[in-house]
């Protein structure tokens, strides 16, 4: 395993980041701006600032295709950066929200967008040609807390969403004249909007942080506050899942999962660390940490031999014999996203990592 | 430019800003009752625990002290009166003295690595959190006189409070009790992890 490529931009948390398809150009959510990195060399230089937001900006998602930038923060805003050669051009869409706006994530098919928020709705946010203008359609029952996290399935029509009322649940986010009807799975086969087609939570009950659907789409996991995942495989509309897997861990609770292939997924969070967990719909299990032993920054590999006087020097100055100021962790703080950054067809080959120190790492699976 | 036009009182003053906006909200969170967010959790009659207990006991008297130990912990008692939720309590902590320390460390461990064993260890620990709790308020252990309301256990009546009581005559057996959670509190993190202590605190379903 080759080791993680660590860019450390600055010295402030990283809510969101997202790669450019061409993953030539990096988005970092910083404070009130949307910073645009882009590559050169092996390094990530700091090309553009996107100044729009009046409050912390907190996700940001580039559509691979189009290129077009969405970016949503606590002004209860959303904003839609549209690439021109002059630059980025923002145009602000029409929430219709009173409280923050806390996640926003493109569909597959990016001509929608889904925007969870403090005001216990989903915005879901398409194009309207007629007025030229972004709108949004809201998804209000039955959540009863702040959005957390959504996620799309593949067929841009359902949409996953966790909450601080501690559900998962999978909604229908059809939107008449920009989807074309869906075909029939798992979750259901007539689907007008705000369908509710599942509904979860595990037995302890820790409000949701992340979710995500696997590549099929016919299985959705989330990660949890009391530092568990679940994964539910539904057997059919109406009927009762044909298995829900809670994994409670002996670690901290993880911020952001992805699913590699149909039989494994990743998390990471307040672990600074990721961790990889296998399993089917007969059972999951963790089966380790992504942190290869050697990669570890000893700062010249490992434990070095102290000589007695650095030894002594070392008490007499910080009254401790190791200089243990660092994690042991490539992130030094919580990790906040992370997302695939290259996919083959079985899976994901390569992913990314962002969080409060400020790093975004490039890790192999 | 002002978009009041007129100022008056109300609009001078600040008041308007300590107005709960969440209470005119017809949907909003304070509401509805969270309760419904759940599904309900069957009820523990007195006379069930009673009987759990006296079991337990029973294997307690036999020598077999994870069996014991097992069986209180795999009925905990989520949904029942205040009296049945203390009796329990005082089930488990009668367990947990009679377990040599020596012990503790294999013994979790054996009931970490079977099934339903790392959700065992979770309600171990929310007794633990309950005993510490409940041993440093001024009713020491086996006494069920003082009915116990959740608003008794205020940050303040937590474990770490009891030094400031130290001078009471009931002190001696509370702080045997306490030493007792505290080792086992050690013990239980060791095999179960901090997300055992997370769990604790997210968890609605409180003993």
């Amino acid at each position: 395993m080759a080791a993680p490529e660590v860019h450390h931009l600055f010295h402030h948390p990283i809510a969101d980041h997202s790669f450019s398809a061409d993953r030539k150009t990096l988005a970092v959510a910083r404070d009130t701006t949307v910073e645009l990195y882009s590559r050169v060399g092996n390094a990530f230089k700091l090309k553009d600032e996107l100044k729009g937001h009046d409050k912390t900006v907190t996700s940001v998602d580039i559509a691979p295709n189009s290129g077009r930038i969405v970016t949503c923060s606590q002004d209860r805003n959303a904003l839609v950066w549209e690439p021109s050669p002059q630059g980025y051009k923002p145009t602000l869409v029409l929430l219709r929200i009173n409280r923050a706006a806390t996640f926003v994530r493109w569909s597959p098919s990016e001509t929608k967008f889904a925007v969870g928020s403090g005001d216990r709705v989903i915005a879901v946010c398409y194009f309207e040609e007629e007025n030229d203008w972004w709108v949004s359609k809201h998804l209000k029952k039955p959540i009863r807390s702040t959005i957390t996290t959504v996620s799309w399935h593949p067929n841009s029509v359902l949409l996953a969403a966790g909450s601080t009322d501690a559900h998962a649940r999978v909604f229908s986010a059809f939107i008449k004249g920009v989807d074309a009807r869906p075909d029939p799975s798992v979750w259901g086969e007539r689907l007008p909007f705000n369908t509710v087609c599942g509904e979860y939570m595990n037995n302890s009950a820790g409000w949701v942080h992340s979710v995500a659907f696997s590549p099929s789409g016919d299985a959705v996991a989330f990660a949890a506050h009391d530092s568990s995942i679940t994964v539910v495989y539904p057997s059919g509309p109406d009927q009762p899942p044909k298995a829900i897997i809670s994994v409670n861990t002996q670690l901290l609770p993880f911020m952001s999962l992805i699913w590699n292939g149909e039989a494994e997924i990743i998390a990471a969070g307040y672990d600074c660390e990721a961790f990889r967990f296998k399993g089917d719909s007969n059972g999951w299990q963790l089966s380790g940490t992504l942190e290869a032993a050697k990669s570890r920054p000893g700062l010249g590999g490992g434990d070095r031999e102290e000589s007695a006087l650095n030894m002594f020097k070392q008490m007499d100055l910080k009254g401790k014999v190791k200089d243990d100021t660092q994690l042991k962790t490539i992130h030094q703080n919580t990790i906040s996203t992370i997302r695939p950054y290259e996919e083959s067809g079985s899976g994901v080959t390569k992913f990314s990592s962002s969080g409060v120190d400020g790093r975004v790492v490039i890790w192999h699976t | 430019m002002s978009i009041i036009q007129q100022h008056s009182e109300a609009s001078l003053g600040d008041g308007w800003r300590r107005i709960d906006i969440d209470r005119l909200i017809e949907d909003s969170s304070v509401n509805f009752d969270t309760s419904t967010l759940h599904p309900p959790l069957p009820e523990t009659s007195d006379a069930e625990v009673l009987q759990i207990n006296s079991q337990v006991r029973q294997l307690l008297r036999g020598g077999d002290s994870e069996g014991a130990l097992r069986g209180c912990l795999e009925m905990p008692v989520y949904n029942g009166s205040d009296s049945a939720k203390d009796s329990h309590l005082h089930t488990v902590i009668e367990v947990l003295q009679s377990i040599k320390a020596s012990d503790m460390t294999p013994m979790l461990q054996r009931i970490y690595n079977t099934p339903g064993g790392p959700e065992c260890l979770d309600v171990l620990m929310k007794y633990l959190y309950k005993g510490m709790a409940s041993t440093s308020s001024s009713s020491p252990e086996g006494s069920n006189s003082a009915p116990r309301t959740p608003t008794r256990v205020t940050p303040q009546q937590t474990g770490f409070s009891q030094v400031g009581s130290r001078p009471g005559q009931a002190n001696e057996s509370t702080g045997g009790a306490m030493s007792v959670l505290l080792s086992w509190h050690e013990k239980v993190t060791d095999v179960a992890g901090l997300g055992c202590i997370g769990r604790v605190m997210t968890d609605w379903r409180r003993v």
